[in-house]
């Protein structure tokens, strides 16, 4: 969803199919994104010898801070992702009618934690398919509610 | 300089490029926590569950039991770490090792089935935070090229027992505060109301310390995660498209 977003804001809406799929990395929109794919794809794989090439590569097109930037990320979602799943949270209730389209588009639904969150209804797919062309403003809107603001 | 021994464990040495301050700093701050007593578990404890979490990327019973239809279709040992310094319960060992190699198929059932092998909700959730703090700085170690620090020596102590009273069981595994009922003891953790992957944790608020305070040094602020425009030095759209990958090779809905 935050891809999506983000893509917008910056007024180059990225292909988030590029998340699962290679062959829409390329077109995806987003600079570097087959370096930063190869890289996250080698530190979460076991071939040292691939992650090397895959940092080597990432490390120029993209300098070293956002390297160590790409670096955290990985680290970040290896956690973020345990604990949904270790804790069976389901999506929030905003998130879930927001990203209905989205989660159709990139096929997330596979996942066996999927089953954690319920599926919408009927009313909830209508007010999902009438909000899918205003979710840029209303993520902004509803976002700010669901970080906290305790930093 | 620092006279915390957590931070002479945490060098980044061998990394392909400078790391930030930030970075060091988050990693050394959990490693000193990691090493004391938490709520549930001794520090000796606690250690020995991170041991247990790296020794799990290599067992083989897991890389087993992923490629089968149900986990529960294969039967073994785990292999375990060389060392550590406190005996886990075999609940423990298993959990830690469902949470690393195999998390997207864990379920209700088999949470509250640990609790029965002493491993209760409050000893769970402390547990997972242990195993996604100690994956999330080596899979950064990992990726910067640097060498995993070295675990911390256990330091002494009980665990204090504490659990916020404002938790309740809801939607989740497990009971969590509800996003407007935080208690007096918890201001810190988050105002006003916020995410179900924040509150995810909380029937243990040191699980949530550590996850804000590495978030702010991998990722982002908490806080700032669903402002779309925040961003480090590489763009929000470069960001997500990685944290989406990653999610996506994990297998994680959420």
């Amino acid at each position: 969803m935050l891809l999506r977003v983000s893509s917008e804001i910056e007024g180059a809406p990225a292909d988030v199919r590029a998340i699962r799929e290679d062959a829409a990395a390329a077109g995806s929109g987003v600079p570097h994104a087959a370096e930063l794919l190869a890289f996250a794809e080698a530190v979460l794989g076991d071939d040292d010898a691939v992650l090397d090439v895959a940092r080597k590569d990432l490390l120029e097109a993209v300098g070293s801070e956002a390297f160590v930037d790409a670096a955290g990320v990985v680290g970040n979602f290896q956690r973020m992702v345990r604990i949904a799943d270790g804790t069976g949270i389901p999506l929030d209730a905003p998130m879930k009618v927001m990203s209905e389209s989205l989660r159709k588009e990139i096929g997330v639904g596979e996942f066996a934690s999927a089953a954690n969150t319920q599926p919408l209804g009927a009313v909830g797919r209508r007010i999902a398919k009438a909000l899918a062309p205003l979710t840029a403003p209303i993520f902004r809107l509803v976002g700010g509610r669901y970080g906290g603001r305790a930093d | 300089m620092s006279t915390d021994p957590a931070a002479g464990l945490v060098s980044f040495e061998g990394a392909a490029v400078p790391v930030r301050d930030e970075m060091r700093a988050a990693h050394a701050g959990f490693w000193e926590r990691l090493a004391g007593p938490g709520s549930w578990w001794t520090g000796a404890e606690r250690v020995a569950i991170a041991a247990e979490t790296r020794a799990a990327r290599d067992c083989a019973l897991c890389a087993e039991r992923r490629e089968a239809l149900s986990p529960n279709a294969v039967q073994g040992e785990h292999d375990r770490p060389a060392a550590a310094p406190s005996r886990l319960p075999a609940a423990a060992v298993e959990a830690v090792h469902r949470i690393t190699t195999d998390a997207t198929r864990l379920g209700e059932s088999f949470v509250s089935g640990l609790a029965a092998e002493g491993v209760d909700d409050g000893r769970y959730v402390e547990l997972l935070g242990i195993v996604v703090a100690v994956t999330s700085t080596d899979f950064v170690c990992r990726g910067l090229g640097a060498p995993l620090h070295p675990l911390p020596a256990p330091v002494a102590g009980e665990p204090s027992g504490y659990r916020p009273a404002e938790a309740r069981p809801g939607d989740a595994f497990v009971p969590m505060i509800p996003s407007s009922a935080i208690g007096p003891n918890e201001r810190d953790l988050w105002q006003g109301t916020t995410g179900n992957v924040i509150r995810a944790m909380s029937l243990v608020p040191d699980a949530v310390r550590d996850l804000k305070l590495l978030s702010a040094a991998h990722y982002l602020p908490t806080a700032q995660v669903v402002d779309a425009t925040c961003r480090r030095t590489l763009s929000r759209p470069q960001t997500e498209l990685v944290a989406g990958r990653v999610s996506a090779l994990n297998e994680c809905f959420y």
